[in-house]
């Protein structure tokens, strides 16, 4: 029968008797307008402050516009991209109390959703993380050259997407359940790596959780 | 604020309800500062996108048109910039050193929003100085800055005192009283060339 056929197989041979979702699942990249657009608004603001001066004469106008484009990357990346691309999610949550709650969330991989793909995760976490490199080094390049006014704009720059990195970080992080076993799993896989696989086996280490995943 | 489950690559439940969501939120505290009532609902979803669309707007507003490209406004837009963020933290690490029990945030969000009575005080002093100056124009233009003055300051101290001990509120909100009054003195001696 084919039903016993299909319980043996992955999810291509499940007949759901939907094209698109067969395709989506085989798809590299499944989102992308948002991977165009986790990209773009970073990207332009870099150019947009690197070609300010032959742009146009007009601090005020580069910098409107830099900001502008900045605050879209942010909220862009935080409330969309991240949940499409990799799935991962954080908020700031106030209680009944006052107390303030910071929640980062990992979606759980289960057969009725579809995980990240990893074309996808790459240009996210790329995206992430080198665009707050760029803009730290936009911060001494304009402290050394003392163009002193466009300081707060890159200081804003650095604050809004190391905002992004750092929650996103935290989220896939804390979806690791513990930051120790994550550390520990580390561990071992690079100090351990030449060892005889039976040592491998051997809770060596003190102090620490040693996991099989 | 969990989401619905979305379906895969529809732009609708991705993109425009979070957005939708967004900008009725800041519509909502926009509100509130106008009509500032006790509330604990206002305090409990924060964001930092009203206070800078206003203070971007305030900025803009206190540019100074010259034919010097130079000096095209850089500086003093940069300045405002600086003063609002730079006072606003101050203010916030000020209360939460006093013991306050509000987050840093929050505290944030308020005097981000309480600006707005400002901003209306520069919108309208704009335009009172395209009329041709002289004493009744600047008794105009101080009268409106008082106005909206106060209005800031009930409004901020409406939220935040209640954060406070009863015998530190002073020591709480005079600070927020400098912030407004530097702001309302820049709105004040704004003279376009």
């Amino acid at each position: 029968m084919k039903q016993a056929l299909v319980d043996d197989t992955e999810d291509v041979s499940l007949d759901f008797g939907n094209e698109e979702e067969l395709a989506f699942r085989k798809a590299k990249i499944r989102h992308p307008v948002a991977t165009f657009f986790h990209l773009f608004f970073r990207v332009s603001a870099i150019i947009t402050y690197v070609g300010c001066d032959w742009f146009s004469k007009s601090f005020v106008g580069c910098f409107v516009i830099v900001l502008l484009l900045l605050s879209f990357d942010f909220w862009s990346v935080k409330n969309v991209t991240g949940r499409l691309m990799v799935g991962l999610r954080w908020w700031n949550q106030i209680d009944e109390d006052g107390k303030s709650h910071w929640i980062f969330e990992a979606r759980k991989v289960s057969p009725d959703t579809v995980a990240a793909t990893e074309a996808e995760a790459r240009v996210f976490w790329l995206g992430l993380i080198v665009c707050p490199m760029i803009w730290i080094v936009f911060f001494f390049s304009s402290l050394f050259s003392l163009k002193l006014k466009w300081l707060a704009l890159v200081i804003a720059g650095i604050s809004l997407q190391a905002a992004n990195l750092y929650g996103y970080v935290l989220c896939k992080v804390g979806g690791e359940s513990d930051i120790s076993k994550v550390t520990a799993s580390f561990l071992s896989r690079t100090v351990f790596q030449t060892a005889c696989p039976s040592d491998f086996q051997k809770p060596g280490l003190e102090g620490l959780e040693i996991h099989k995943h | 604020m969990a989401e619905a489950v979305e379906s895969p690559g529809d732009p609708e439940t991705t993109t425009s309800r979070p957005l939708m969501r967004d900008l009725k939120a800041v519509g909502k505290k926009f509100m509130h500062v106008l009509y500032p009532r006790k509330s604990n609902t206002l305090l409990r979803d924060w964001d930092l996108w009203g206070p800078l669309i206003l203070c971007v707007t305030l900025a803009l507003m206190l540019q100074r048109g010259s034919v010097d490209s130079e000096k095209d406004g850089g500086p003093q837009f940069a300045e405002v910039f600086v003063i609002v963020w730079f006072g606003a933290v101050t203010i916030t690490l000020n209360s939460k050193l006093l013991g306050g029990n509000i987050s840093f945030f929050q505290s944030l969000c308020v005097l981000g929003y309480c600006i707005l009575p400002l901003t209306m005080a520069m919108l309208v002093c704009r335009l009172v100085l395209l009329a041709e100056p002289g004493p009744i124009n600047f008794m105009v233009r101080l009268f409106v800055v008082i106005i909206m003055f106060a209005w800031s300051i009930v409004a901020s101290t409406a939220f935040l005192a209640d954060s406070q001990p009863p015998n530190r509120k002073a020591l709480a909100v005079y600070p927020v009283f400098l912030f407004y009054f530097v702001i309302s003195w820049m709105i004040l001696t704004f003279t376009p060339q």
